[in-house]
């Protein structure tokens, strides 16, 4: 009995079918980036909603075999370990939320406003609501009771911003040639990472390589 | 990350196991395995050999690179080679640990293996501190660190990356101070004070 459908649509509007294969790899390797990258990264909801509407399928089918079936057991097993993967990915990015909420909310405006957000609307949504909440709190407990010159509460100096110069290690997925690393002594060097190759450097020049695949950080 | 995530990660790694039962083609989210045959040889992601162990249902196949001579070598060319030599698998020590660990007596030599496999760990990690030593007195924001498995470079961590982001730190305070030089003596009280959490 084939208990996952090969083929899954990853949206109506989007013609290109691929595997279930290819959508959990392309999960645990998102979810490795967000464990490991300073910044909030891009959204890969299309791939979380893919997966979960495929674990619910599976589940629905493991639900017809006997409790017993060796077979119900491995694809459970696997299920959770899916399942590990989804949950940790959200968290991350929830606890990054919280922590740099006022400069990601800042900058999501904008995104936003280009349709490149990096926060699904639900994120967004739990951004805002988080730092109202924490607004309101800190004029309840502190500042409704300064003076009054001293109340306003000002969202650029509670800002708390991801260290973008912080180092990382990373694996070149395909050649790049021509990082940029930048020299405090003004003499920048430049170099090129060659396909599989391993690397600790500044997270701030090779931002947008994970963004866009090229690397992964490891 | 934490070392029980990378060993997560190791986890997708195929071996091959002996099962001894027989049953249809499995359809996995991580692709499909089977059919699984008694006593002919399969492979599965490690995390189902393990299973499949635990449950008593398999005896697993040492992957190649698990014996005697071939880690002798390894452990030679490891100790000859100023630099890291490239390890028969990038989780090799993920595989040896859980291996080693539910299915010892599916391994032949299992306790000389392991001796082994941990000398070669050993000489890699001291390896791995004389270069993050040599790295942090260079001064270096860079590094190259071809041929380290992932469990390794997650040993290395937070000290390596944070320790690199203090130097650039101090760096940045001390190119500030020279280019500013009239600023140590106009500083006052309450810079000194309110700087650090810039």
């Amino acid at each position: 009995m084939d208990l996952t459908d090969d083929n899954i649509a990853l949206s109506e509007d989007e013609e290109e079918e691929i595997t279930a294969e290819v959508v959990l790899k392309t999960l645990q390797s998102a979810w490795q980036n967000e464990r490991l990258a300073p910044e909030i990264l891009p959204h890969r909801n299309d791939m979380v909603e893919c997966m979960l509407g495929q674990i619910q399928h599976m589940e629905r089918n493991i639900n017809k075999l006997p409790k017993t079936d060796l077979r119900a057991t491995i694809h459970k097993m696997e299920l959770s370990r899916i399942k590990f993967i989804i949950c940790n990915y959200l968290k991350t990015r929830l606890s990054k939320i919280e922590k740099y909420c006022i400069p990601i909310l800042n900058e999501e405006r904008q995104r936003v406003e280009s349709g490149t957000n990096f926060l699904t609307p639900m994120e967004y949504k739990y951004a805002q609501e988080y730092l109202l909440n924490m607004e309101n709190h800190m004029k309840t407990v502190v500042l409704d009771k300064m003076p009054g010159n001293m109340q306003m509460f000002e969202s650029n100096k509670m800002a708390e911003h991801p260290n973008m110069q912080s180092h990382v290690f990373l694996k070149a997925n395909e050649t790049i040639n021509g990082v940029v690393l930048e020299d405090l002594a003004g003499e920048d060097e430049e170099i090129d990472l060659e396909e599989g190759s391993q690397h600790i450097l500044q997270y701030k020049p090779i931002a947008d390589l994970v963004k866009n695949g090229k690397v992964q950080l490891i | 990350m934490d070392p029980y995530e990378v060993e997560f990660i190791g986890e997708n790694r195929i071996i091959s196991v002996i099962p001894n039962f027989s049953y249809d083609k499995i359809y996995l989210i991580c692709g499909e395995f089977g059919p699984f045959r008694a006593g002919l040889p399969i492979n599965v992601p490690l995390w189902l050999a393990m299973m499949l162990k635990q449950k008593q249902k398999c005896r697993i196949v040492p992957p190649d690179w698990m014996e005697l001579d071939t880690l002798e070598n390894i452990k030679e060319e490891e100790k000859r080679s100023r630099f890291f030599t490239k390890m028969p698998n990038e989780h090799y020590m993920v595989e040896a640990k859980l291996i080693l660990g539910a299915a010892s007596e599916d391994v032949p030599n299992a306790a000389e293996i392991k001796t082994i496999i941990k000398d070669i760990w050993d000489i890699r990690m001291s390896k791995l501190r004389t270069s993050m030593d040599a790295l942090m007195k260079s001064g270096g924001g860079y590094g190259r660190l071809d041929h380290l498995t992932m469990m390794e470079i997650n040993s290395a961590k937070p000290l390596l990356p944070s320790a690199m982001d203090y130097l650039l730190q101090i760096q940045k305070k001390a190119q500030q101070r020279v280019q500013q030089p009239s600023a140590l003596n106009t500083s006052t009280f309450s810079q000194s004070g309110s700087s650090q959490n810039t």
